[in-house]
């Protein structure tokens, strides 16, 4: 092992990309775009749903209070205006006709006495009235119908604790451990990042390898007393340098434009975006061998793209993946660094904290580096 | 034991599953000499090529430079190779090629500065020094490929077709280059299918579907054969192959 060799690699790489600019641009715009792109596309937030209320509640007036009430009304009047865009109608039929039209994604039915049998069931908690509010969904959109059933609900806590009729049992989740006040944005930059320098190094280092095999270069390198090790430590030092380009980068817009949290050492997260990187050029390596073109290379981008942005954990948390497909996720790299990034960014965790990560990505890093330089061995065919 | 010979093989086999493309190749090749392998597509001279830079691990036989047994890395340092793709940094200029292969072989700046500057001379391409490959023609691709493999004044040079779409006048210049370095002590084993061109080698060694089917001084050749030229020859042989 000569690490002269090795640098002479890493100089080479680095001076070719200098009069390569459609590569750099890709090296840096790419994560830029991903970023942004992802980011306000997934912002989480369901917004501008059209709903249809059916208010059939007369209202009601208490003994001793002088004005009559409606607590449909104040419900109503408690959906958040951005979620919900309301529309009235005077029955169910015709409500739920207008959501089998598309026209709307749910009816809300409020029942005739419903102001009443509320004060009767105060009273009386015995007394058996119906006292709910119908919602009629269009489930074709998950997210939209959970949207629409968490507004509603919302809207009638608000609505019981104005009137004095607070449920006797409250949830309070707003003095959050970690990541307090967090957005989608927080929560999604560390793992843009990992997605980002593991999509890109995979598949430059592929490219650029099968360039290496059908170009000749690679015999030609292989007949000097440069070693396969010297050629894969080479790249590694280029692409670790790169990786952590592009997380600062992603990190600069994200703090400067999405204003995201970061209460971790941003070196330790620098530290395991470098180790991915490493991890994905051997990968890349690895893959080259098995193309003999690049048109053949090509058809592995979805094989590398796919498992990672579905399965990493980058937009929905692995708990969310059905427990049989689970081992999945734990067999790709990059869940590990997303994991550890977003550990030491948001609940500002140490190395004693993500070590767990940190070794499982040694472990790749060993274990892919050592079949990269065996793939580069001379004499192989 | 000093070696008589910069290169030998013993009945040096390579099959690539069921097609042999090297049929137990015997082969000697004198110090200071300059040998051509010749003969068709698919005759086998790549092959015997990347076997001996250690590229091709042999099927059967064995293979020796300055007698020792290849795949050897010491000897690595000692050869150069010219692969007949190629082979350059196309977004790397014509000096940042010549000076990476210089590093690789633990060649100082100043005696890469030396050598680049003798290597552009006789490649003629002085004036495209700080230019990017991809700039340039094909024919000036292959003269940097070639001063590529010789940057670290290697004892024995393989050049895969130095001479394509080179231009007669560049090609004459190469030959005279060659000669040179044979007076310095130098090995150049070459492989060409223009016959005419192999008249300068010292000695040739004539490969057909994987065999050796003549080796010697171009003049045996062609005197053995009743022949005025290597082509004839070449075509007399293979009839008798045929025949056989």
């Amino acid at each position: 092992m000569n690490i002269r060799r090795a640098f002479s690699v890493t100089k080479r790489i680095f001076r070719g990309l200098r009069n390569d600019r459609r590569t750099v641009a890709l090296m840096f715009l790419a994560p830029i775009l991903a970023m942004c792109v992802f980011g306000v596309a997934f912002s989480g937030d369901v917004k501008d749903v059209h709903v249809v209320v059916v208010n059939q509640d007369e209202g009601y007036q208490p003994p001793g209070v002088p004005v009559k009430v409606s607590i449909a009304d104040m419900i109503i009047s408690n959906f958040d205006e951005d979620v919900l865009k309301v529309d009235y109608v005077d029955t169910k039929d015709e409500g739920v006709q207008r959501v089998e039209k598309g026209g709307a994604y749910g009816v809300i039915i409020f029942p005739q006495n419903f102001t009443r049998d509320i004060y009767s069931r105060i009273q009386n908690p015995s007394l058996s009235v119906s006292t709910t509010i119908e919602v009629r969904l269009d489930k074709s959109n998950v997210n939209v119908a959970n949207a629409i059933a968490k507004a509603v609900s919302d809207a009638v806590l608000k609505t019981m604790k104005d009137t004095g009729n607070a449920a006797p049992v409250t949830v309070n989740a707003d003095n959050a451990i970690y990541g307090k006040g967090a957005k989608f944005m927080d929560f999604f930059v560390p793992g843009i990042m990992a997605f980002v320098v593991f999509m890109l190094t995979t598949l430059l280092t592929l490219i650029s390898f099968v360039g290496e095999r059908t170009s000749g270069n690679l015999e030609r390198l292989q007949a000097t007393p440069l070693r396969a090790s010297e050629i894969v430590i080479g790249y590694a030092i280029t692409f670790s340098i790169i990786g952590m380009l592009q997380s600062i980068l992603l990190l600069v817009i994200g703090v400067a434009v999405f204003n995201i949290m970061i209460v971790g050492h941003i070196a330790l997260a620098f530290l395991v975006i470098a180790l991915l990187a490493v991890v994905s050029l051997s990968l890349g390596i690895l893959l080259s061998s098995l193309a003999k073109r690049e048109a053949q290379a090509i058809q592995f981008f979805p094989l590398i793209v796919l498992p990672t942005f579905l399965l990493a954990g980058i937009f929905w948390p692995v708990e969310a993946i059905p427990s049989w497909l689970r081992p999945l996720s734990y067999a790709i790299p990059p869940s590990y660094a997303v994991d550890a990034t977003r550990s030491v960014m948001l609940r500002g965790w140490g190395i004693g904290g993500i070590w767990i990560d940190i070794v499982a990505l040694l472990g790749f890093a060993v274990a892919f580096l050592s079949l990269a330089v065996w793939s580069l061995q001379r004499g192989r065919g | 034991m000093k070696n008589l010979f910069a290169i030998e093989t013993k009945n040096l086999t390579k099959k690539f599953g069921a097609f042999t493309a090297l049929d137990s190749l015997n082969l000697k090749i004198e110090n200071s000499a300059i040998h051509g392998l010749l003969g068709p597509n698919g005759a086998g001279k790549t092959t015997a090529i990347k076997i001996l830079c250690g590229l091709l691990k042999p099927s059967g036989g064995e293979a020796y430079i300055f007698g020792k047994k290849v795949p050897d890395r010491s000897i690595l340092p000692v050869i150069g190779y010219m692969p007949q793709e190629t082979a350059l940094y196309m977004e790397l200029s014509v000096h940042h090629n010549l000076a990476l292969y210089g590093e690789l072989y633990g060649m100082s700046r100043s005696r890469i500065a030396e050598r680049e500057k003798e290597l552009l001379k006789f490649i003629a391409l002085e004036k495209w020094r700080d230019e990017p490959v991809s700039n340039l023609s094909g024919g000036m691709k292959h003269r940097v490929s070639l001063a590529c493999s010789m940057i670290h004044e290697p004892r024995l040079l393989f050049l895969d077709e130095p001479t394509v779409g080179v231009d007669p006048e560049l090609r004459a210049s190469f030959w005279e280059y060659f000669n040179e370095m044979k007076r310095k002590g130098i090995t150049i084993v070459l492989t060409t299918h223009y016959m005419d061109e192999a008249q300068h080698c010292d000695k040739i060694g004539l490969l057909r579907l994987g065999r050796l089917i003549a080796e010697g001084a171009p003049g045996e050749i062609t005197r053995q054969t009743n022949t005025t030229n290597l082509e004839d020859a070449f075509l007399a042989l293979s009839r008798q192959e045929v025949t056989a």
